[in-house]
């Protein structure tokens, strides 16, 4: 059987997720390995709630806010943006490539282009294979 | 915490979400899951035998959770939550698992479907084994509203809002009021005055007691929450005022499109080829004659410039087609020997007496000639020195398929409704959100077109989206009723998700305040602890992220709640959460 990646994605509420329901009410059609966490602001996104995804076997995280000058709560995508910098160099020093972390912008308008991402964001970590930290961690 | 009894709720949706998902198998398997009491489906759980069927499990099986699995929570999260409050439960021991928008409507794959379905229903039953009550808090609502604008939709909402006795403040950035209206001759499809219209209510406004009228005046940064809102107004000389308002209407209304960006119709190279802002003017002044000030024999009018155009606005402004019959109807009055053309790629004649409007202008003599908007524009050019007229129309007509050329001495642009260009800064002011055409976004496209996703503001007339009169004063005083049932309750409900400090593990670090957007946090020096204002925590969660020793708390987005959700979506089989609350 071919590689379903699993894919854990965080939408804010005032942007991404509407621009989200929109791709729904627009019936686009994308990618099925995708599953929404429905956070108020993207600034909320602890990074344990990335190390917990990977952990119970999550192939990719994929997280979502206003585009910049948009936050809902006027800077909260600034301060994801500064922790997910961070969070990627501490990916890898666990050994999980750090294209299995993404973020991206996508406004209430933008439901094609969240689509859009959810195809590209699952053809990327089909490419990369199955993230093995699950199975390391319960081996070691 | 006591035993979790969780009801789970599957919602067909009709053949919306039953066409694509298995719901029976979903709700059995899921009803097989520990802590689930109840697992069903019916056909529309949002409707009222639906919601009287969660009323009934509550009470039957003293549930004292409930997942819902339906349609997105921004569209009925409030619905079930008023459900489980009917039947004595707290509303936030309530979660949905969104398995339309995110599922049936975006997927084909039934099998796939059915599988995400289960997941993310897991998810939701995980996350609301944690929830916790939360009681709802209010504030009182300061009675004043902010009208923003003062064109017909501002003036409506003010007057009737002002006529109910209570205190409005109009900020209008330009010296008058009354809008685009006070620049129109008559109004289609009857043809009355605009004047006779907007006059009055100038005038009302002018001189009413409950209304503080401030021209040449913008608004500065908006702080606050529903009901209790504050701005500084400026008016531009550096004099700045300080206002306090419970609700804000946003009446900035619309400008219209510049057409020199398509070189077919060149606008600006050649004279007599005008806006219908301009031709308006001409009217008003009781005047249609060409630079030249000759009367002109022949006159065009072309539909849809800049809307409906792939390059300029996808959309349609819905005012030009009756105001194009409306020129041809005005020029036909003053001018009865001209000949009038109506180049049109559709015409759209919606709204109360429109299309008997077209059926009456078709009889008066006036030619009208179909294009292709997407490869067919008329192009205008210069006449021959020995040509009967100063311009030539070139288009390709679309029925007959004949390629023509129709002469002109005045063309006028139908030009397209489009957004302010300061929308952007006074949508950041208020705090709400525009569209990818750049109008402001309405909280529900369909169920709820004049609230916004920031509680006491509300968008009105055209800069919600293009809109004729009629339309523009129901919506603003649709605004207007809202805030004084908002006005009439005296209190107004707050935000309840705010972020809680346990001062047990706060180690007084600090980062919290550095982090909050709101200043809604200070410092406790005698206990050596944050302590957050709930009144001004407005729930982002971006504390909760940043506290290094997770003492903050992000009431219904717990790190708990979160987490157990992530185990949820990702189960292998089917299973709950093994998390604990700290």
């Amino acid at each position: 059987m071919s590689f379903k990646p699993k894919i854990i994605s965080f939408l804010c509420n005032w942007c991404s997720y509407t621009g989200a329901d929109l791709a729904g009410t627009s019936r686009m059609k994308y990618s099925s390995n995708i599953r929404i966490i429905r956070i108020m602001c993207s600034g909320r996104v602890e990074p344990t709630f990335v190390m917990k995804a990977f952990r119970e076997g999550a192939d990719g995280v994929l997280i979502c806010g206003c585009h910049p000058g948009d936050c809902h709560y006027h800077e909260g995508n600034y301060k994801c943006l500064r922790r997910f910098k961070l969070l990627q160099k501490y990916l890898q020093q666990m050994g999980i490539n750090k294209d299995r972390l993404r973020l991206e912008w996508i406004s209430a308008s933008e439901g094609k282009q969240f689509a859009q991402l959810a195809d590209e964001m699952s053809a990327k970590i089909s490419e990369l294979g199955p993230c093995k930290v699950k199975k390391v961690m319960e081996t070691s | 915490m006591k035993e979790p009894r969780i009801g789970v709720f599957v919602c067909w949706c009709g053949t919306n979400i039953a066409s694509v998902i298995d719901v029976e198998k979903v709700a059995e398997e899921i009803g097989t899951l520990p802590n689930v009491v109840i697992s069903k489906t019916y056909k529309y759980m949002c409707s009222d035998p639906g919601q009287e069927i969660i009323m009934k499990e509550i009470k039957e099986n003293n549930l004292n959770r409930v997942v819902v699995a339906a349609c997105s929570p921004r569209i009925h999260e409030l619905t079930f939550r008023k459900v489980l409050e009917n039947s004595g439960i707290n509303g936030y021991l309530f979660e949905m698992a969104n398995i339309r928008e995110q599922v049936s409507w975006v997927h084909k794959d039934k099998e796939e479907a059915t599988k995400k379905a289960k997941a993310l229903i897991v998810g939701a039953i995980n996350k609301v084994s944690f929830h916790e009550s939360l009681e709802k808090r209010f504030v009182d609502i300061n009675p004043a509203t902010l009208v923003i604008g003062g064109g017909i939709a501002g003036i409506s909402a003010a007057l009737q809002l002002a006529d109910a006795g209570q205190k409005v403040f109009i900020v209008e950035k330009n010296e008058n009021i009354g809008g685009h209206v006070a620049n129109i001759d008559l109004m289609f499809p009857y043809l009355f005055s605009a004047k006779q219209l907007i006059e009055p209510k100038i005038q009302k406004v002018k001189n009413h007691e409950n209304i503080e009228l401030f021209l040449n005046t913008q608004i500065d940064e908006v702080s606050g929450y529903v009901g209790n809102f504050e701005s500084f107004i400026n008016n531009g000389n550096g004099t700045k005022k300080e206002l306090k308002f419970g609700n804000i209407v946003l009446a900035t209304g619309l400008k219209t499109y510049d057409p020199s960006g398509i070189p077919e119709y060149k606008y600006n190279e050649l004279p007599d080829v005008i806006t219908s802002y301009e031709f308006e003017k001409m009217l008003i002044n009781g005047k249609i004659q060409t630079k030249t000030g000759k009367k002109p024999k022949n006159i065009v009018i072309i539909h849809c410039v800049g809307s409906r155009d792939e390059d300029i606005h996808t959309y349609c402004s819905r005012t030009c087609c009756m105001t194009a019959l409306k020129y041809a109807n005005q020029v036909r009055s003053a001018l009865p020997k001209s000949n009038i053309f109506e180049a049109y790629s559709d015409m759209r004649a919606f709204g109360k007496g429109c299309e008997e409007f077209y059926t009456r202008s078709s009889k008066k003599n006036i030619m009208f000639l179909m294009f292709d908007q997407k490869d067919g524009k008329p192009e205008i050019r210069e006449a021959n020195k020995n040509d009967d007229c100063s311009m030539i129309v070139e288009m390709n007509e679309k029925l007959s398929g004949e390629q023509i050329e129709i002469p002109a001495d005045m063309v006028i642009l139908m030009t397209a409704m489009e957004a302010q260009n300061d929308v952007k800064d006074i949508g950041h002011a208020v705090g709400v959100s525009i569209c990818g055409s750049s109008f402001f976004i309405e909280k529900h496209p369909k169920l709820d077109p004049i609230a916004t996703t920031t509680d006491g503001v509300f968008v009105v007339g055209s800069c919600q989206a293009p809109k004729d009169i009629p339309d523009s004063i129901t919506q603003a005083e649709a605004a207007s009723a809202r805030i004084l049932s908002s006005i009439s309750k005296g209190r107004v409900q707050v935000e309840v998700t705010t972020a809680e400090v346990n001062e047990e593990i706060c180690c007084g670090c600090q980062t919290c305040i550095k982090v909050c957007p709101y200043t809604a946090i200070s410092f406790d020096e005698e206990k050596n602890v944050s302590v957050v204002n709930e009144v001004l925590c407005k729930g982002c969660g971006t504390c909760g992220s940043a506290c290094p020793t997770g003492a903050i708390k992000c009431r219904h987005f717990t790190d708990v709640q979160i987490l157990s959700q992530i185990e949820g979506l990702l189960s292998k089989s089917l299973s709950t959460s093994t998390m604990e609350e700290k």
